[in-house]
């Protein structure tokens, strides 16, 4: 069951909240678990029994860690191994193809993913590690814990928070109408980035994506990969928006995991920008502490573009995402040596925005070889400019593309907070109710014969 | 945002939410199909809540109303494509291809079925509209990709069996009203055109049409690609019945369920107008098996095993059969053999739809 389901909107959200508030503040964490193992058992038995599995086995080293750290520091580190092991084997399995045959042989059914299995890796490990080092305590009450990998407003897209954070967000909680209106209103805006902009231009990307890359102009490779470029952000930032929303609604302030990165007029802007909390684990658990003994500026930068390499790898769990990772952490390195500040902002927001969709390419591809074809018809391998595809991209999305680009900037936000008169702010207001209920009618149209909005452009 | 307006917002959102979320329990209620709300729908092995997703699109409240609208906003928005059907001047398309996987297994049934048969077998493959209209998509959607299908399954199958070009049949008739304007399948007319050529490979001369009286039974049909997408610009189609007064006549049409329930129908049942599913006139319903015994006393019989759209192919064999057998494998869900013996029938016809002859139920068809 996808968030941007009718089965999620007009079923299981409302009955949750109802369900949720109908009971005493104390037991709310209770029954957020029991509403979030219904939301994971929905996708299969096997599904939340693996989600229990996991919790369990991580509780367990977590709990251990924490009490052997109080004795010996380096016995501590055994559970620690044991827990991150097995929580590295767990993604490895059910995301490289190579072990399929593992999870047929643990009798999961055809296909079967867990959806989420990346993310919730990267808290399980990040836990786990700051247990072992003493950043966090080992924690004992078990609802709570089960909630911070298993809650289902985080399920899909995170954020992919720090324990610490976690609870003080449990704890913070918030139940109001203020908290409502705001969760009601980014999940619409994520549901509206997931149907309406990342569902469109996937359309227009797997347009081109069934066409011999070969044979294909120049100019339909560079729309085909602009729009694989937009339907990715619109997609991750759409569904994490959406359970950021979920979140709200229960009361919890969940940070937003994409702060208007494309367009940004710097790549590292953009990686600053783009899916926050994961690029922060990274630099937190991977860059930091490999760099920390380390004098050698050549050794930290080697270890820096490692760390995006695996970051990339993350993404898509083969080579060629592995590349994407690359070639981003290759592109701030140079950009912090060789670019001034004095460079136009335009300038870098079309250098970086060309430069991003081009590495894309490996993040879009299958394979490196794959990949590298494309670039080539990017090159203009067939010596046409345009083809009749071009056109027909052009004349059927143009506009399409036009807005979403416009929607993926943070020039409309920026224009509201600076709306200096009370007038226009009363008026946005007053419009804000009616203008919530139109996109949900949209959304709900674009949904209505399927029942969900299926389009992946990846799975996480 | 002011606090009246945060109010107001969630005030808005979440009573749009409960009425719509109502409205569609009551409807799922109302509509008595209890089962669907009383049970868990089947695990297919991707969770409950894939079926249950399903179910509740199936019963949302003003769904009809939901598509349509939808239509119109996708069809703005992505080039005239609307769940995956594409909105010509004159017709829809299916624009989603058809699928190749399992086509070398479908082979290998039809295969053994004619290795272990003693008879003769034939064997059409009948292209959807978006095989024979296909220069009406956007440059993009493959064309040719179903005659190169066809091609392929031909090229694959056992050289004791006859394959019948109906591809190039359909294309070269593609100016005619073979083809339905909102559905994937072909008109009784172009089953008729296929069956004058595929009926002289059996061995028979065709009954010329002028000889047929053509009963127009509606003009309101709306087929498949139609449901898909609500598309209100688009033309209803006519549903026909060919009869032939001089020639056999039907002495019992026989449709027999998985269990061996039978019941007595027509070759034409003009009561499923009045249904959802209008296509069900041609020998009426879904049964798995249909037995037709004509009054001709050649005693030759024939065993077509076919997908839905053969059901308005069939009437037509009447004319040269004592008895017409029909066999769909993608009702059955145990084996032929369970059913008839094969070898009863001096020849047997595969007539299937490119877009079904990969469907699964053709497991049941392998004689062991």
């Amino acid at each position: 069951m996808e968030y941007s389901s009718l089965l999620f909107i007009y079923a299981f959200f409302p009955l949750s909240l109802a369900a949720y508030y109908a009971v005493p503040a104390k037991f709310r964490d209770i029954v957020m678990l029991l509403l979030s193992m219904v939301f994971s058992g929905l996708f299969g038995i096997g599904f939340l029994v693996l989600l229990m599995v996991y919790t369990l086995v991580n509780y367990i080293c977590g709990r251990v860690c924490g009490a052997l750290r109080g004795r010996k520091s380096r016995s501590a580190l055994i559970p620690f191994a044991a827990g991150m092991t097995f929580d590295i084997a767990a993604v490895f399995i059910f995301r490289v193809s190579c072990f399929s045959w593992l999870t047929r042989a643990m009798h999961f059914p055809e296909g079967f993913f867990p959806i989420g299995i990346s993310l919730f890796t990267l808290s399980a490990v990040g836990y786990l590690a700051d247990v072992c080092t003493g950043k966090q305590k080992a924690e004992k009450n078990y609802v709570r814990f089960a909630l911070f990998i298993m809650m289902f407003p985080r399920l899909f897209m995170g954020p992919v928070l720090r324990y610490d954070i976690f609870t003080r967000i449990l704890r913070s909680r918030k139940c109001s109408m203020q908290e409502l209106s705001t969760g009601f209103s980014i999940f619409i805006k994520g549901l509206a980035k997931k149907v309406i902009a990342a569902d469109t231009l996937y359309s227009m990307y797997s347009t081109v994506k069934v066409s011999d890359v070969k044979a294909i102009s120049a100019g339909t490779a560079w729309l085909g990969i602009t729009a694989y470029m937009l339907c990715l952000y619109f997609t991750l930032s759409g569904v994490a928006d959406m359970g950021v929303g979920i979140g709200y609604c229960f009361g919890f302030r969940f940070p937003q995991s994409f702060n208007y990165p494309m367009f940004s007029s710097r790549i590292r802007y953009f990686a600053a920008k783009w899916h926050v909390q994961v690029i922060h684990w990274f630099r937190k658990y991977i860059t930091r502490p490999l760099t920390a003994r380390v004098s050698s500026r050549y050794v930290r930068k080697l270890v820096f573009l490692l760390a995006w390499a695996l970051l990339g790898y993350w993404y898509g769990f083969d080579l060629s995402s592995a590349v994407w990772g690359m070639l981003m952490g290759a592109a701030i390195i140079l950009e912090n040596r060789f670019i001034t500040s004095k460079t136009l902002k335009a300038t870098g927001i079309i250098y970086t925005f060309v430069l991003t969709v081009l590495f894309a390419v490996f993040l879009a591809g299958d394979s490196v070889t794959g990949s590298v074809d494309y670039l080539l018809a990017m090159l203009g391998r067939t010596h046409a400019l345009a083809d009749g595809l071009t056109v027909y991209l052009l004349k059927s999305y143009l506009v399409v593309m036009l807005m979403t680009m416009y929607a993926s900037t943070d020039l409309f936000r920026n224009m509201m907070l600076r709306s200096g008169t009370a007038r226009i702010r009363n008026t946005l207001g007053a419009i804000s109710p009616v203008s919530m209920v139109i996109v949900l009618i949209i959304c709900t149209a674009l949904i209505a014969y399927t029942g969900s909005s299926e389009m992946q452009i990846i799975k996480l | 945002m002011t606090s009246m307006t945060n109010k107001l917002t969630a005030a808005a959102v979440l009573l749009f939410i409960a009425v719509a979320g109502a409205a569609s329990l009551i409807n799922a209620v109302i509509s008595g199909d209890k089962d669907n709300i009383a049970a868990l729908p089947e695990n297919s092995g991707q969770g409950y809540g894939s079926e249950l997703e399903a179910a509740a699109a199936e019963k949302f409240a003003g769904r009809d109303g939901w598509i349509a609208f939808g239509s119109r906003v996708d069809s703005a928005m992505k080039g005239n494509i609307v769940n995956g059907v594409y909105v010509a001047d004159d017709r829809l398309i299916s624009a989603e291809g058809v699928s190749r996987k399992d086509l070398s297994r479908s082979v290998g049934y039809i295969n053994s079925f004619a290795q272990a048969y003693d008879g003769a077998v034939y064997f059409a493959a009948v292209p959807t509209s978006a095989g024979v209209y296909g220069d009406k998509l956007p440059e993009h959607i493959s064309r040719g990709a179903e005659k190169q299908l066809i091609d392929k399954l031909c090229g694959g199958l056992d050289t004791s069996i006859r394959c019948i070009d109906a591809y190039d049949l359909m294309k070269m008739m593609s100016d005619e009203r073979i083809y339905f304007r909102s559905d994937t399948k072909w008109t009784m007319y172009g089953a008729y055109c296929v069956y004058r050529t595929v009926i002289q490979k059996l061995g028979s001369q065709p009954v010329s049409y002028d000889k047929y009286h053509i009963r127009h039974v509606t003009d309101q049909f709306y087929g498949d690609l139609y449901r898909k997408t609500l598309y209100m610009k688009c033309e209803p189609d006519i549903l026909d019945i060919y009869e032939y007064s001089e020639g056999a006549e039907v002495l019992s049409c026989t449709g027999y369920d998985n269990d061996g329930y039978v019941e007595q129908i027509g070759l034409y049942d003009e009561e499923a107008l009045e249904s959802d599913d209008m296509y069900s006139l041609y020998l009426g319903g879904e049964y798995p098996l249909v037995r037709i015994r004509t009054d001709l006393n050649n005693d030759r019989h024939i065993l077509v095993i076919g997908s839905r759209c053969a059901a308005s192919f069939v009437p037509f064999l009447i004319q040269h059969y004592s008895e017409v057998t029909f066999v769909r494998p993608e009702l059955m869900d145990r084996p032929l053999s369970d059913f008839l013996y094969p070898d009863d029938y001096e020849q047997t016809l595969f007539l299937f739809g490119i877009d079904s002859v990969t469907d699964s139920g053709l497991k049941y068809i392998e004689m062991r």
